[in-house]
């Protein structure tokens, strides 16, 4: 807007002198104040200052707007390069006659913010995107403050600046950078307390992480993982040998409390497998002594569970007991529940000679979690005739029990810290996998992709290759993108990064659209119909993900990365399924 | 084995010396353990006994009601009824005693009527038809030879019509056909925790059914009455017919369990004030539950007798020759032996000489231990039953704030109450009391002094007596028997002066003239409360002492805190964390300790999960796996050790770990990263 007023006064000059006369008759009209002003300041700039002045309703804003206007030429052209918001910023500003009080109030800091945590109630999920929006206005921030340094610089040698009454320097509105949000520092500050930490890193916007990813090649997988872990030896073997010397001296103890019907559970850090393991064989040792086995040939026997294996249930482990509890002669129930009732019946009117003790590891595990398990366990360890000796292992495990499971549990707590690494109790290489969502609960990997292929139709096998060479030819074009980007300067770099770092979430994938009519052309199905369905089967087995973008549109996606992308795409050209 | 899910203990074979050389140590580790495991159960059998009464008395009571009430809606068979007759038995918030209770309750009511009674509780019925198979199966199955019976309802059906569903309650009616029962007893054990609509339709169901099945409907109630029948329609709570009955609630049930235990006037075994003040607080605070401190109870006795080796003494049969030389070697490590021997040594040349064969001579201590441990049980249970007495002053004046008896024991045994605002105002109080007061007091003043002997000094050199409560009485009675008029007697103390007098010469006038207003009676009644308060006053003197400076103290008091409050408040997070954020606190080792004189740092030697979790604890709400992987590569890695395998097995075992022990979880805000779950202490 105000090249045109400009290219309009440069017309002015150089035309005709009529109009130039006219102007003339106008200055004498009122030239009470702009004479001066145009004795003073002879330049072609003050003439185009006095120009509108008289071309305009006459007001101190409209003025000053004006001012910026002329003056804000020279540096901001630069700057609308860099950054569109700050275009917009000026373009807003515009001195035409538009209500600006309004506009900037429009603008206060507290309205944006309103809207913005609007914005981010209506989208919702897409609060990542507004975790990088927000890193983005900050650097921004920093950069601006960085411009308006230059900008003041520039400014400072034009002498002709007319009205110095004016702020003339911080530009229209709010200056940048100084609303009400506070200067973010970049640093984070330490020594808060808990709560107030967890607050500080969960803050809307959130940490910043760098982008980087870990590639595939370094995780190991379960042989590489095998390999170095034997090979392995702990530098503090000897302090866990005498940690776990240290708890066995705690066993007879154990054994009296376990005597006088309380049940025992152990805490702390480090697999305690070794200290249940090493206190079986001491309890055995201390049973065997004692009357009804000394001399005899009948042994004691404890029931040993392992609640971390997978797919242990509450029906092992009573039958387990009922094992040792009832005669094998008996038949036993087959509902859990009533097995339970059995079990401790059949304990209440005949009891063994002494309690039965039941070691159980990982009573806190997944498995013995679900919501029944607890209450029939406590009924369980409650009874006079069962001595419950577990461990747990995670953080917060006391809080599986309420005020009733944890009287009928009866338990004496214990510190067994060992610092064993959990062998048996972790899957190391699946759970990282899961960690990192790498196809950790998908097909299992390429070959359970090829699998399910190879029980598949030709159609199918096809349908899943255009899918992904679609998929890899938009990742490859989106990088090379990015390398020719490379070439062009910095900041435009940057804002493609961004954009890139946003776009996995939405835009990754093939269009629904587009990929039925490419399966279409390649006659690999006749009709929508067909194509649904050979879409089900893959949905079934989890080898395609549908998203929305945010157009709203479908897309379908091979849930690998790259990596794992390029070596399925090359499995299915070269007819390997 | 280790893989396996469930399995039965096998001992390895080859294991053949070690239980052997075992055994030897265990003996001489822990000296006469048998004795004393001996004695423990000995004394605890005792407090056992006491406990077990303690909650039939608190019980029964409420219990007889509900049986009457049960057995009075099923006296009256044939009559039509119009609701079913129901009871709600508000049993209090603490839950955890509610099972338990409806239990007993439960054992009472089929041994006491002829009723059946079954038990339902909200996690077993998550709907009407569930509730109702569960109802059927509790109910049919108490009868006996319950596979004769299940042969002929499967034979049933063929002969009667179709098959019943398992839901039907004519499987019911049938039963009591064949068993005469007067009532069926449906307890509903936690009214709250069901679905409001549930228990509508199972009350409109039940009356349904009530002119064939007479039904009798319990609920268990925790918070009151009326917000039970606020979650009822108007329709429902028509078809019921209810009766309240309040259990006793727990905190006072806690409150006489502790009179009868703890302060029990003849313990061998003291639990010392620190400890009950705990157990107490965590009553108040956490469990609210009977059972738990009972449990708290037995731990201490447990510790007590399983840790220390001089509780051998409490034995009173014990002779000297049973003794190893170990205990008396035990008792002269107390720090009150010490203090005592210190104490004789700054004393006379013969008290140098009783030293000199303390410290030599074993059957001197042993005399000596037995003599001042059977002196201070004494003491102790005087001093039980001085806050015993305090207790029942404030009751039968019914003195305001009501301290609990518990408090007051507690501030008793920890040698606080004899100076206390709270004895002080007890006894004034008790000086201006007048007749209609005193004589309750003196009845209950009399029921404790039977217990025990109220020992107070005569003054001047005239010695030891005990309190003649029931000589007081009689004096008391003979002068009210002299009283006519129908107001009270009052004291000389007991100034009672319609208006305040502000200048202290007219105050004195008032009392002169006051005073003087005395009757004889009043006179008489004066000096006799006057009395009683002189003695009460000497009695507490004598009584409230000192349990700390004892010598010996440690025999017969246990008041440890330290096993007691981590076995039953464990701290499992804190642990792991400290394992994890400072190992060495574990491991003791040369290795992770201060690196650089610095605490806590990380050190490359510490263990791989270590690392990553103090990273873990500097990082943001995300982290970055890759970034994580790189520092911790730059600390635990081999800077010469080109591969680089080892360090990433270590790196995944303890990503693997954290998660496992639910401190990381995958998130899918950005690739590559896992999302914190705790921060540390929080």
């Amino acid at each position: 807007m105000v090249s045109t007023k400009r290219r309009r006064d440069d017309a002015e000059e150089d035309g005709t002198p009529r109009k130039l006369r006219a102007r003339i008759v106008d200055d004498d009209a009122t030239a009470t104040d702009s004479d001066a002003f145009e004795a003073q300041t002879p330049s072609r700039r003050a003439r185009n200052q006095y120009l509108t002045d008289f071309g305009t309703p006459k007001s101190i804003l409209k003025k000053t707007g004006t001012i910026n206007g002329a003056i804000g030429t020279t540096p901001r052209s630069t700057r609308k390069l860099l950054f569109e918001t700050s275009t917009n910023y000026v373009n807003g500003d515009t001195p035409n006659g538009t209500p600006t009080l309004i506009r900037n109030a429009d603008r206060s800091a507290r309205k944006k913010s309103n809207r913005r945590i609007l914005e981010r109630t209506l989208n919702g999920e897409e609060s990542d995107d507004e975790v990088l929006d927000e890193e983005e206005t900050l650097t921004e921030q920093i950069l601006e403050e960085e411009g308006g340094a230059v900008e003041t610089v520039e400014e400072i040698p034009q002498p002709e600046v007319p009205v110095p009454e004016t702020p003339s320097k911080r530009g229209r509105g709010r200056p940048k950078g100084s609303g009400k949000k506070k200067p973010k520092s970049p640093t984070p500050p330490t020594e808060l307390p808990p709560h107030e930490e967890y607050f500080w890193q969960n803050r809307p916007g959130g940490l910043k992480t760098s982008n980087n990813t870990l590639s595939a090649q370094y995780l190991l997988n379960h042989d590489e993982y095998f390999q170095a872990t034997s090979s392995y030896q702990d530098r503090h073997e000897p302090e866990m040998e005498f940690l776990l010397e240290l708890h066995s001296r705690a066993f007879d103890q154990w054994i009296f409390e376990l005597e006088e019907g309380f049940n025992v559970c152990l805490y702390g850090y480090g697999s305690k497998r070794a200290i249940t393991r090493k206190f079986a064989t001491h309890l055995y040792q201390h049973l065997s002594g004692a009357p009804p086995y000394k001399g005899s040939k009948k042994t004691p026997k404890i029931a040993v569970i392992n609640g971390y294996a997978a797919g242990t249930t509450l029906k092992e482990l009573l039958t387990t007991i009922a094992s040792i509890a009832v005669p094998p002669t008996t038949k036993l129930p087959n509902q859990p529940a009533v097995l339970l009732d059995f079990v401790l019946e059949y304990l209440s009117s005949s009891p063994p000679p002494h309690p039965i003790p039941v070691i159980l590891n990982s009573i806190d595990s997944p498995y013995l979690r679900k919501s029944s398990t607890p209450s029939m366990l406590a009924r369980l360890a409650a009874h006079p005739s069962i001595n419950l000796i577990c461990t747990a292992d995670t953080l917060n495990f006391p809080l599986l029990w309420d005020v009733g499971l944890k009287t009928q549990y009866k338990f004496l707590f214990h510190d067994a810290t060992t610092f064993a690494p959990y062998d048996a109790e972790i899957d190391v290489v699946e759970t990282v996998n899961e960690l990192l969502g790498r196809s950790g609960r998908r097909v299992g990997g390429r070959d359970g992709v090829g699998f399910v292929l190879r029980s598949l139709p030709e159609n199918a096998r096809s349908l899943y290759r255009i899918l992904a060479m679609e998929q890899l030819a938009l990742d490859i074009m989106d990088q090379g993108l990015d390398d020719d980007d490379e070439a062009t300067e910095m900041p435009k770099k940057k804002k493609v990064a961004q954009a890139k770092a946003v776009a996995p979430e939405s835009n990754q994938g093939v269009e629904y659209r587009v990929l039925y009519h490419k399966a279409v052309q390649e006659f690999v199905c006749s009709s929508e119909v067909g194509f649904r369905t050979l879409l089900k089967e893959f949905h079934d087995h989890q080898m395609i993900e549908s998203r929305k973008d945010a157009m709203g549109t479908e897309r379908l996606l091979v849930p690998f990365r790259q990596e794992e992308l390029e070596g399925l795409a090359e499995d299915l050209a070269s007819d390997a399924f | 084995m280790e893989h396996e899910r469930c399995y039965v203990y096998q001992p390895p074979e080859t294991e053949e010396r070690a239980p052997k050389r075992q055994r030897v140590d265990k003996s001489l580790f822990q000296p006469q353990l048998k004795e004393r495991l001996q004695i423990y159960r000995d004394l605890w059998a005792e407090q056992e006994q006491r406990i077990q009464t303690t909650l039939e008395e608190a019980d029964s009571a409420t219990q007889e009601q509900i049986v009457d009430f049960v057995s009075a809606s099923g006296s009256s068979l044939d009559e039509p009824k119009f609701a079913i007759p129901t009871g709600l038995v508000v049993a209090g918030p603490s839950i955890a005693s509610h099972g338990p209770y409806f239990e007993r309750l439960g054992r009472k009511i089929r041994s006491d009527t002829e009723s059946a009674y079954i038990l339902l509780s909200s996690g077993e019925c998550p709907n009407l038809k569930t509730l109702l198979k569960n109802l059927i199966k509790k109910a049919t199955s108490r009868i006996e030879d319950e596979d004769d019976d299940d042969l002929e309802q499967s034979s049933r059906p063929s002969r009667h019509g179709p098959k019943l569903l398992n839901y039907d309650l004519r499987h019911i009616q049938d039963w009591r056909k064949k068993n005469r029962v007067s009532s069926v007893v449906v307890t509903i054990q936690d009214s709250e925790a069901f679905d409001a609509g549930l228990l509508i339709d199972l009350i409109d169901l039940l009356h349904s059914w009530l002119d064939r099945i007479p039904f009798v409907l319990l609920f268990g109630i925790a918070t009151s009455a009326d917000s039970f029948e606020d979650r009822l329609a108007g329709q429902s709570l028509r078809n019921l017919e209810g009766e309240r009955f309040d259990v006793t609630q727990s905190d006072d049930i806690v409150e006489k369990l502790f009179s009868a235990t703890v302060a029990s006037l003849d313990n061998r075994l003291f639990i010392g004030p620190q400890l009950c003040r705990r157990m107490l607080d965590r009553q108040k605070d956490y469990v609210q539950n009977v059972q738990d401190f009972c449990d708290g109870l037995k731990y201490a006795y447990m510790s007590h007798f399983y840790a220390s080796v001089p509780s051998i003494f409490l034995n009173h049969k014990l002779r000297f020759e049973d003794l190893q030389a170990d205990a008396i070697e035990a008792v002269r490590n107390l720090p009150s032996f010490r203090r005592h021997i210190e104490n004789l040594h700054e004393q006379d040349s013969f008290s140098r000489q009783l030293v000199r064969e303390l410290l030599e001579a074993d059957q001197v201590v042993f005399k000596e231990l037995q003599y001042s441990t059977t002196s201070a049980q004494e003491e102790l249970s005087v001093l039980n039953h001085a806050a015993q007495v305090l207790f029942s002053i404030r009751e039968a004046l019914q003195m305001t704030p009501r301290v609990k008896a518990s408090i007051i024991w507690i501030r008793a045994a920890s040698a606080d109450l004899l100076d206390s605002p709270l004895l002080r105002e007890t006894m004034l109080t008790l000086k201006k009391t007048p007749s209609d007061k005193f004589a309750k007091l003196l009845s209950t003043l009399s029921n404790l002094s039977d217990k025990k002997d109220m020992m107070y000094d005569k003054g001047s050199k005239q010695g030891r007596d005990s309190m003649d409560v029931s000589g007081i009485k009689k004096e008391f009675d003979s002068i009210l028997k002299q009283q006519d008029a129908s107001t009270p007697l009052r004291t000389e103390h007991d100034v009672r002066s319609d208006s305040v007098r502000a200048t202290v010469v007219a105050q004195k006038v008032l009392l002169s003239k006051h005073k003087a207003a005395l009757s004889k009676q009043d006179q008489a009644y004066s000096d006799l409360v006057t009395r009683l308060h002189n003695q009460l006053e000497s009695f507490f003197k004598i009584a409230l002492i000192d349990l700390q400076i004892l010598p010996y103290s440690e025999v017969f008091t246990y008041d440890l805190k330290s096993p007691h409050l981590e076995v039953f408040q464990p701290k499992p997070r804190f642990s792991v964390e400290r394992a994890m954020a400072s190992p060495h606190d574990y491991l003791n080792c040369d290795c992770c300790s201060a690196v650089d004189g610095k605490e806590s740092a990380l050190g490359a030697r510490q263990p791989a999960t270590a690392i990553v979790y103090q990273m873990y604890l500097e990082s943001g709400a995300l982290v970055n796996v890759t970034d994580l992987w790189s520092a911790f590569k730059a600390i635990a890695g081999d800077e010469d050790d080109g591969d680089e395998s080892k360090t990433m097995a270590l790196f995944q075992r303890a990503l693997a770990e954290l998660r496992y022990l639910g401190l990381l979880r995958p998130t899918k805000k950005k690739t590559d990263h896992v999302a914190k779950v705790m921060w540390k202490g929080l």
